[in-house]
C-alpha cells in the first residue's frame, strides 16, 4: 500500500521561519556576541514526520499487531449536558479543553456543558491512545463522526416534535428550526424527549441519545516545519546557551492555539534537553552512572530561552474531518538538529574545523571538540 | 531509610552528650544526610539536630572585624547578610530556596562535599571553624574529599571569616546537580591573596599555591596569563575529565580576579 504526502506548503514554513527568526539580523548579532568574547552561531533545520498513527491495514502489512483506529462515545444525557468518552488518555495535553471546542461548535452549545472522560477501560470505548501526534487527528475525529451521529438522531426527534419534515431541520447556535419558518425547539428539549419520550417517534427510533463511532485514518498526517536555534558558545569552557529558538509549524487547521503553543514550547525544551543535557551513561560493567536527576540533567526553565512560535502556516489535511495534523512531537523532532548545527556553526565562526557533534553538547565534549 | 532516633538538643552541651551516643550522627539542616538516608546508604542509630540550639544561629562580626557565623546558620540567612557580599553570593547561589532554607554553614563544611561551595569561601577566607573543644584554622581543616580534622563527635559551632579587601566565587555548575563542576574563590586581604578551588580535586577543596604567588604580586587576570593546574589529580566523570576541570579551575579563577576588581 502506498500512501503520499497529502498536502503541505513548506516552502511557507520557511518564509515565516525567515521572518520571525530575523535571519536578515543574525550578522549584526554574530558581530555584537564576538565582542562580548562569545562565538555565535545559527542552525537551521527542516523536518516533516508522519502522525496520527495510523491506517490499520497499512500498519498490518507493516509488521504491527494491532489496529491503530481510535474511538468515541457522545452520551448526550436528558438536560442536554454531554458526557464524550475517548479512548486517548490526556495527560497534559489538553484534550480537556480542545475535544469539548470541538463538539460545542458542532452543536452550538456552551463547551462547559462537555465533560470527557477518559483514562477508565471501565467507562471508555476500544481506544488505541495518546501518541504519534494522533489524538485530536484520530480520536478526535471518532468524536466528529459520533457527534454527527447525535444530531442526525436529534434532527429525527426534532422533526417530529415540530410536525415538519426532517430534511428542513437546521441546528444552529442550540436551536432547531425548520427552513422557511419561525418554528424552533431547543437543544435541551429534544434532549429531553429522547430520554422522556412521551411525544416521540418510538416506531422509527429509539429513545436516549448516545452515539459511538469508530475511525481509521486512510492515511498518515503530516505535520512540517522550519525551525532556527541560535546559541552563544563560550569558547573558554564549551558551555552553550540558547540565545533564540523559533518554530514556524504547518499542523493543518488549529481547534485550540494556545494548546498549540504549548505542545510546541514542552517539544522545544525536550529537544533541547536532548540536544545539550540529558545523558545516560554506563560503565563498562553495565552500572548505570546517570541513575538520579543529580548526573541526568533535565531541561530547566533557564536553560530554554522565550520562544518565538508560530502555526499561521495552515494546509488542511485532506483525509480527516477535522484537517487537522496533530503537533505533539513537532517541537521534540524539529529541535534538536537545529541546536547541533548551531553548535556547529558557531564553533567555525571560531575557526574551529568541528563538523559532527555527539549530543548531548555538554560543556565538556563541546570543549573537547575545540581543542581538536 | 532505616529507623533511627532522633533529639532536639536546645544547647551545646547537650547536644555533645547526645553525640555520645554509639553511631549519633549530628543533623544540620540535612541536605545531603536525608537523601543519604533515604537511599539507605547510611545507617544512624541516632540524629541529633543542631538546628534547634540558639547559640549556634545568627551572624556578628567580632572586635577583630571577622564575620562570624553560627554554625547552624542557613545558606539563606548568610546569602541576607550585609558585610561579606563575596561570601552571600556564593551562599545565594547554592542549591534552589528550600535547599538555602534548610542547609546549614555547619553542616555543609562538616561534610566537606568536593563540590560543595562552602570550603572553597572558608579556605580562601583563612576562616577559623570553631568547635565545641576547640579552634581549627582552615588550612588545618579540610584534610580530604568528605574528610576533616573533626573527631567523633565534634560539632562546629561557628565559622569567623576575615573580610577580605576583595573578593570573588566563581563556579562553573555541573549541568545536573548545579554542584560546582569547578568554583575558584579569590580573595585578597592586604597582606597576599588566596585562591581556593572547589569541585575539581580528588583531594577536596586545594589552594592554587602558583596563582596566590602571582596574584600577590599582580591583582589582575593578566598575572594568571600561562599558569595551569595539572588534570592528574583531578576528579573525573561523566560531567568532565581531570584536564577539562584543570583548565576550568584556571578560568574560573580568572574571572573571580577579574569580577573582585
Amino acid at each position: 500500500m502506498a500512501v503520499e504526502y497529502d498536502t503541505g506548503d513548506f516552502v511557507a514554513t520557511i518564509d515565516k521561519l525567515e521572518e520571525i527568526a530575523d535571519i536578515n539580523g543574525f550578522a549584526a548579532r554574530r558581530a555584537e556576541s564576538e565582542k562580548r568574547g562569545k562565538l555565535r552561531g545559527l542552525g537551521v533545520n527542516c523536518y516533516i514526520e508522519a502522525c496520527g498513527i495510523a491506517p490499520s491495514n497499512l500498519v498490518g502489512q507493516l509488521g504491527a499487531r494491532a489496529g491503530l483506529y481510535d474511538a468515541a462515545t457522545v452520551r448526550v444525557n436528558a438536560t442536554g449536558s454531554i458526557s464524550v468518552m475517548v479512548g486517548a488518555h490526556s495527560h497534559g495535553q489538553g484534550h480537556e479543553t480542545a475535544f469539548p471546542q470541538v463538539v460545542a461548535e458542532m452543536l452550538g452549545i456552551d463547551a462547559s456543558q462537555i465533560d470527557i472522560v477518559h483514562g477508565d477501560t471501565s467507562k471508555i470505548p476500544f481506544g488505541m491512545g495518546t501518541y504519534g501526534s494522533r489524538s485530536l487527528a484520530v480520536c478526535g475525529s471518532a468524536m466528529v463522526k459520533a457527534t454527527e451521529k447525535i444530531i442526525a438522531k436529534a434532527k429525527k426527534i426534532a422533526a417530529h416534535l415540530m410536525e415538519a419534515s426532517e430534511a428542513d431541520i437546521e441546528l444552529k447556535d442550540g436551536q432547531f428550526t425548520v427552513a422557511g419558518t419561525d418554528k424552533s425547539v431547543a437543544w435541551g428539549d429534544v434532549t429531553l424527549a429522547a430520554y422522556v419520550p412521551h411525544n416521540y417517534p418510538l416506531e422509527e427510533i429509539e429513545p436516549g441519545l448516545e452515539e459511538t463511532a469508530f475511525y481509521d485514518p486512510s492515511n498518515f498526517t503530516y505535520p512540517a516545519g522550519a525551525y532556527a536555534c541560535e546559541v552563544e558558545v563560550d569558547p573558554e569552557t564549551g558551555k552553550v546557551t540558547i540565545e533564540s529558538f523559533a518554530a514556524a509549524d504547518d499542523f493543518g487547521n488549529i481547534i485550540n492555539p494556545m494548546i498549540v503553543d504549548g505542545q510546541v514550547h514542552g517539544g522545544l525544551a525536550q529537544g533541547i534537553g536532548q540536544a545539550l543535557l540529558e545523558n545516560c551513561v554506563y560503565d563498562e560493567n553495565g552500572q548505570l552512572l546517570s541513575g538520579s536527576y543529580m548526573d541526568y540533567a533535565m531541561p530547566r526553565a533557564d536553560d530554554v530561552p522565550f520562544y518565538k512560535v508560530d502555526h499561521s502556516c495552515q494546509t488542511p489535511c485532506t483525509h480527516n474531518p477535522l484537517g487537522v495534523k496533530g503537533c505533539g512531537e513537532a517541537g521534540a523532532i524539529g529541535s534538536p538538529p537545529a541546536v547541533i548545527n548551531a553548535v556547529i556553526d558557531a564553533l567555525q565562526s571560531g575557526g574551529h574545523n568541528v563538523t559532527h557533534l555527539d549530543m548531548p553538547a555538554t560543556p565538556s565534549r563541546v570543549w573537547a571538540a575545540m581543542q581538536g | 531509610m532505616y529507623a533511627f532516633d532522633i533529639e532536639r538538643p536546645s544547647t551545646i552541651a547537650d547536644a555533645v552528650k547526645a553525640m555520645g551516643a554509639e553511631d549519633a550522627q549530628a543533623l544540620s539542616g540535612g541536605q545531603t544526610l536525608i537523601p543519604t538516608l533515604k537511599q539507605r546508604l547510611a545507617m544512624p542509630s541516632k540524629l541529633v539536630s543542631l538546628t534547634g540550639i540558639d547559640e549556634m544561629k545568627g551572624i556578628c562580626v567580632d572586635d577583630r572585624g571577622r564575620i562570624c557565623i553560627g554554625g547552624a546558620t542557613t545558606h539563606a540567612e548568610v546569602a541576607a547578610m550585609e558585610g561579606y557580599p563575596a561570601l552571600s553570593a556564593l551562599a545565594a547561589n547554592i542549591g534552589d530556596p528550600a535547599v538555602r532554607n534548610r542547609g546549614t554553614i555547619g553542616g555543609s563544611l562538616a561534610n566537606n562535599d568536593p563540590s560543595a561551595c562552602y570550603p572553597a569561601a572558608a579556605l580562601a577566607s583563612n576562616a577559623t571553624i570553631i568547635t565545641n573543644s576547640r579552634e581549627i584554622a582552615a588550612d588545618d581543616y579540610f584534610q580530604g574529599m568528605f574528610d576533616t580534622a573533626l573527631e567523633e563527635g565534634e560539632i562546629i559551632t561557628e565559622v569567623k571569616m576575615p573580610v577580605p579587601e576583595a573578593a570573588s566565587y566563581m563556579k562553573f555548575e555541573q549541568p545536573a546537580s548545579r554542584f560546582a563542576l569547578v568554583g575558584a574563590f579569590v580573595a585578597k586581604f592586604s597582606d597576599g591573596v588566596r585562591v581556593a578551588i572547589t569541585g575539581a580535586s580528588n583531594e577536596g577543596v586545594f589552594r592554587w599555591a602558583e596563582a596566590e604567588a602571582a596574584l600577590s604580586d599582580n591583582f589582575s587576570a593578566d598575572a594568571l596569563e600561562g599558569l595551569s593546574l595539572s588534570g592528574d589529580n583531578m576528579i573525573s566523570d561523566i560531567h568532565g575529565s581531570g584536564a577539562y576541570r584543570a583548565h576550568l579551575a584556571a578560568v574560573m579563577t580568572k574571572r573571580a580576579v577579574a569580577a573582585a576588581g
